[in-house]
């Protein structure tokens, strides 16, 4: 479970104090799927950064199951970054071990555990090549692959698929849906993209332009397994969208509007 | 990436085209100099010819003249160069995780860099003496400060990206330095590892042109002092033959380090 509890942060920037996130509140049970969407420049990664214990908090508390994150990284999480971070100098297969390598699992365990976390995403025969020498949908997978082998309870992702092109993001979608059915991990997803958040969890959290505060947030009650691309006809899809669109409407009008007034 | 059979074959031909166009690069010029010299055309007290020169090494390695000076600018060059790295690479990671430590001497780093060396090279013979030593310490002097900064902007422009991937799925410091630090400052300092093998040879060359009584460089500055240009000559022949082997095993050894890098379109 994620408790986050009035957190707010705020940087020293030359110009005076920053607020990139400000009280914000809220809990993703156990095993749920949840999404944030927001405008660019709303705080949401500095969010994920929080609960990840990267991003100290200025005021308000992180819990992770019962623990409260201060002072580093917990233990059993996971995150998908933006960019890529996969160590260019090692192959897809010794990325995708590294997780069990740091943990100190025998070398033979780690490795045959990668080499089947592999062909779950889709690249066995990949595994000796150099993330440079993949495209940027196969260095998603490993990425994903690296993320999901050591099994954390909690999984941040921060616009995972954002650089991928519209195909590739749908099957890389789809194929995140099947491996977190058989997971089942707590997901907090992050996105600027209202099509995917809403096709991919069971709520959305529409987040204010900066600094971030909660305005809304929607459960998607449509029933799984889901085709993220089939469900975008279907009539209740598209209810939710205008539904919780004309929320994030004025979000982004205001963050856009702020960008082009310098 | 595989490659399949005809690329590889394109990549053998296009090799054996370099090669031989190499070797008649060599044949024209080395040509050119001897008929140029055997014809008056150019003065050969001056620059002597290739066959002459090629007598003379041949002379000194019947008689085993030269191994005794070829050995002494080896050992000085190859000493100095591990003593450079292993201290270039110890105070770059020490800096580089104290901050402080960086800051107080950072002036100071720029100052002794920027010093010429050559003015140092009496300097070294007073201190240590005309043998070994003071070479060594030449060549320190160079190779020091390439390591040095290499190691250390290696270190400080790690991918923040690369450290918060690591640190997220549980890695300590320690894992860290092994997974990411390590090898990313392993290919800043490959990358300035034959630049450092060319100061090498210079500061041992220098040192021993300065002061010594034996290597390469003594027996370039011996040939001087005869006006003797064919043995001037003959001596830095000796010394690029050197420099080459040195070279091409660095770069053996850098592409077996660094296979997983992109190769430039």
């Amino acid at each position: 479970m994620i408790l986050v509890d009035h957190a707010t942060r705020t940087f020293e920037t030359p110009s005076g104090a920053f607020t990139a996130v400000r009280d914000v509140s809220f809990t993703v049970a156990p095993g749920r799927f949840v999404s944030l969407v927001g405008p660019s420049g709303c705080g949401k990664t500095t969010l994920l950064g929080m609960i990840a214990g990267l991003v100290p908090l200025s005021e308000g508390r992180v819990l992770l199951g019962s623990r409260p994150v201060v002072g580093g990284v917990p233990p059993d999480i996971g995150y998908l970054f933006q960019r890529d971070a996969l160590l260019p100098w090692k192959t897809a297969l010794q990325n995708v071990a590294l997780p069990l390598t740091i943990r100190g699992r025998p070398a033979a365990e780690a490795r045959s555990k990668a080499v089947e976390w592999m062909r779950r995403v889709g690249l066995a025969g990949f595994e000796s090549y150099y993330p440079h020498q993949l495209s940027g949908g196969m260095r998603k997978r490993v990425s994903l692959a690296t993320t999901l082998i050591y099994g954390p309870a909690v999984l941040l992702m921060d616009e995972p698929f954002s650089a991928l092109d519209v195909q590739t993001r749908n099957m890389m979608e789809n194929e995140l849906l099947d491996l977190w059915a058989e997971t089942r991990n707590t997901v907090l997803f992050v996105t600027h993209d209202l099509e995917e958040a809403i096709a991919l969890s069971d709520e959305v959290i529409v987040l204010t332009a900066g600094p971030g505060r909660i305005k809304a947030s929607y459960p998607i009650p449509i029933t799984r397994p889901r085709n993220v691309v089939e469900i975008r006809f279907r009539e209740e899809f598209t209810r939710l969208y205008e539904q919780i669109w004309k929320d994030l409407r004025d979000e982004v009008q205001q963050s856009y509007a702020r960008s082009t007034q310098l | 990436m595989k490659s399949s059979k005809a690329t590889r074959a394109r990549r053998s031909s296009d090799r054996a085209r370099r090669l031989g166009g190499r070797l008649v690069l060599l044949v024209v010029l080395l040509g050119g100099w001897e008929v140029g010299a055997r014809t008056r055309v150019i003065d050969p007290y001056f620059v002597s010819l290739p066959s002459e020169i090629a007598r003379t090494i041949g002379g000194w390695i019947a008689s085993g003249f030269i191994y005794v000076h070829l050995w002494a600018t080896i050992q000085e060059a190859v000493i100095g160069l591990a003593l450079g790295i292993l201290g270039g690479v110890l105070v770059g990671v020490l800096f580089a995780f104290s901050p402080f430590l960086a800051e107080l001497f950072q002036p100071l780093m720029v100052v002794f860099n920027a010093m010429p060396r050559i003015a140092l090279a009496p300097l070294f013979i007073v201190w240590l003496g005309i043998g070994l030593a003071s070479k060594v310490a030449m060549v320190v002097s160079l190779v020091f400060f390439i390591i040095f900064f290499s190691t250390y902007a290696g270190l400080r422009e790690v991918d923040v990206n690369l450290i918060n991937h690591v640190r997220v799925m549980g890695g300590s410091r320690g894992d860290l330095v092994r997974h990411v630090l390590f090898p990313s400052a392993l290919t800043w300092i490959f990358a300035s590892l034959r630049t450092c093998v060319g100061f090498a040879v210079i500061g041992a060359i220098l040192g021993e042109y300065l002061g010594a009584d034996r290597g390469i460089g003594w027996i370039v500055q011996y040939g001087e002092s005869l006006f003797n240009s064919n043995m001037v000559l003959s001596g830095l022949i000796v010394l690029m033959a050197f420099v080459a082997v040195l070279d091409g095993s660095l770069g053996w050894l850098e592409q077996r380090f660094s296979h997983w890098k992109q190769k430039p379109l």
